[in-house]
């Protein structure tokens, strides 16, 4: 379960404070897939990357698990699958030696690491791809790749910072399949996109981030019950336009 | 001790599947015994050999005798020159006078001026200038030596000073062109040769987005920062053990006895060498960690980091011309080593308090670079300059 209180965060560009995280909380629960929608500047990244210890908020707090990540980052990443904003790869390494690699930084070895990295191949359907190089792959390819290493070792909690950009519909279905085998082993799903269709489809409750703050919270339907309009797109535009009297 | 082995598996496998940056990498280990033979060979070559100097002649046929004694030093005359050198020499312009009564005067017993008129600011010809003034003075006295014994005056006495000189230099100190291009060498290696490896791992990790997704990992940015250590100062180890193997296998090419000279690299000034490197390699690789860490891009970290290596060729360069030499250079990196890499190379006992020193402090120095990039890692300011 990843939890967060009441987080702030500001930065100093130019001599000029930005406040990116303005009281945010929210919870995301096991068993669920939970979405953070927000427009570009929301605070959406700044968000995960304060769950993944790499900033630290001037107020408030993340919990992964019961563990306060800005007291032990290191505890509270293992307890994390992380797939980031921008994925890059090691393109002199094949793609079993990544998954490997990022297995064994989660402490797996011997058979177990073994079996780990064979079973996660196969449910990602890679086997080809698997003793390959992965400079030139495919988009698609790497999402798979990157999705492999965060998985392998069957984390808790997983994270997505916008996974699906720059993917075709197959890929994105592989996405999604996936996701919901891990939802329904219960584990705890945290995913930022822009696609309203995709989280619509896929999210069991919807987070609506703007100016650093929670606009509105629900399922897409009561999103759009909420906004009083039909499609969950319309209802966005309208929260984000408007939230007064929404987060009450 | 898993994730550390993971990490320093995944950067010699990078490392040595980049084959251009090992290229590189290897290119100085590889060049430097070339330069130290090529250098020596051309060395030899002006010590021994005295190539043919043309001069312009004026009266030649005056003073055939004195002809005879420079054409035998091969002191030529502007005539014979052969048509590839015919421009070179019209230009050094080398004009020797000689008066049409020299035959008369050396009768009479009188000075004859012989005029030597040239640049004497061209470097170049530095050389053939001080062999034609030494054979026109052996000439002249040689004459007038000759005059002193046939009036039976005995010719010591126009030396009442005898200096007699004595070589204390130990053999291999004469060959301490080749030392001391070796050490350059050496450093040269490694603070070049992890470069590339150095560059790659963290500002290129960044470039290529990578670095985000381990520094997400629940893995010490200490362990990281040391795994990247390992390999780049790994590849500038080969390096400096790769020159030094080539040098020793070239330099057995040159017959440095030709100028009284000997070099060789026994077994004990190796391991001596190899130890001295050792901490440099470590120090080397992790400044250019640090500061390609702070780089914005792969650009700025290859300029940036590039300044770096002109440290190992300055500091013994600026040594060379400090004669008197502070204490605390003795204990510096770079300059501790490249003064005990020359006491061992003139073949000085080892200053084993300076070795250890320089050795402490320069894996001290590396130390504190690590810690001080391992806590930078952790920092807001490079996780936000991530994008």
């Amino acid at each position: 379960m990843i939890e967060v209180n009441n987080l702030h965060k500001s930065f100093t560009a130019s001599k000029q404070k930005v406040k990116a995280l303005d009281g945010l909380s929210f919870v995301a629960k096991d068993g669920e897939i939970t979405g953070i929608l927000g427009p570009n500047g929301a605070g959406k990244t700044t968000c995960l990357r304060t769950l993944y210890g790499l900033l630290k908020a001037d107020e408030g707090s993340a919990v992964i698990d019961g563990i306060n990540v800005s007291d032990r980052p290191l505890e509270a990443r293992a307890r994390l699958g992380i797939f980031p904003d921008k994925f890059g790869l090691y393109e002199r390494l094949t793609a079993y030696e990544q998954i490997d690699y990022f297995a064994s930084l989660h402490g797996l070895h011997g058979a177990a690491k073994k079996e780990a990295i064979e079973q996660v191949i196969k449910d990602l359907d890679m086997q080809e791809l698997a003793h390959r190089k992965t400079q030139g792959f495919s988009q698609g390819q790497r999402m798979k790749v990157t999705l492999a290493q965060a998985l392998v070792h069957q984390p808790k909690n997983f994270v997505l910072d916008e996974p699906t950009r720059g993917l075709d519909v197959m890929s994105t279905r592989v996405l999604r399949n996936y996701l919901a085998k891990f939802k329904a082993k219960g584990h705890c799903i945290l995913f930022s996109s822009h696609v309203m269709q995709e989280v619509a489809a896929l999210c069991d409750r919807v987070i609506i981030v703007a100016n650093g703050k929670i606009a509105a919270e629900g399922t897409p339907q009561e999103l759009c019950d909420l906004a009083g309009e039909a499609v969950l797109e319309d209802a966005f535009v309208k929260l984000i336009g408007s939230d007064e009297g929404v987060a009450a | 001790m898993i994730q550390l082995k993971a990490l320093i598996t995944k950067e010699f496998k990078e490392a040595f599947r980049d084959k251009r940056a090992l290229m590189v990498a290897m290119m100085m280990a590889v060049l430097a015994p070339v330069m130290i033979f090529v250098g020596s060979k051309t060395m030899i070559k002006e010590l021994v050999e005295t190539p043919p100097v043309y001069a312009k002649f004026a009266g030649a046929e005056y003073a055939p005798k004195l002809m005879k004694q420079l054409k035998a030093a091969n002191i030529l005359s502007f005539a014979d020159v052969p048509a590839d050198e015919k421009i070179l020499w019209d230009e050094r312009n080398i004009e020797i006078t000689i008066p049409d009564t020299f035959a008369q005067n050396m009768l009479d017993g009188e000075m004859i001026d012989i005029i030597l008129r040239t640049d004497y600011s061209d470097k170049a010809i530095n050389a053939p200038i001080r062999r034609i003034k030494d054979e026109i003075r052996n000439y002249a006295r040689a004459i007038g030596y000759k005059r002193l014994l046939v009036r039976g005056v005995d010719i010591r006495l126009l030396r009442p000073v005898n200096l007699i000189e004595q070589n204390t230099a130990l053999p291999s100190s004469n060959a301490v062109f080749i030392s001391m291009m070796l050490g350059l060498y050496l450093l040269m290696a490694a603070f070049m040769s992890g470069l590339p490896v150095a560059i790659d791992s963290s500002a290129g990790e960044r470039e290529r987005n990578v670095l985000e997704m381990l520094l997400c990992q629940p893995v010490s940015t200490l362990k990281i920062v040391l795994a990247k250590l390992l390999c780049a100062s790994s590849v500038a180890f080969l390096a400096v053990v790769l020159t030094l193997v080539l040098t020793s296998f070239s330099v057995g090419f040159v017959d440095l006895t030709k100028i009284g000279a000997t070099f060789s690299l026994d077994a004990f000034t190796v391991v001596v060498l190899i130890l001295l490197m050792l901490p440099i390699c470590f120090f080397a690789s992790a400044l250019q960690l640090f500061f390609s860490f702070q780089a914005k891009s792969f650009k700025e970290a290859q300029s940036t980091v590039t300044m770096i290596i002109m440290l190992p060729a300055m500091i013994p360069m600026a040594l060379m011309f400090m004669d008197d030499k502070p204490k605390w250079l003795d204990w510096l990196p770079v300059s501790g080593q490249s003064l005990l890499m020359e006491d061992l190379f003139k073949g000085i006992p080892i200053n084993w308090a300076a070795f250890g020193t320089t050795s402490l402090v320069t894996i001290a120095m590396t130390v504190v670079l690590v810690v001080i990039l391992a806590t930078r890692l952790k920092s807001e300011k490079v996780v936000l300059a991530l994008s």
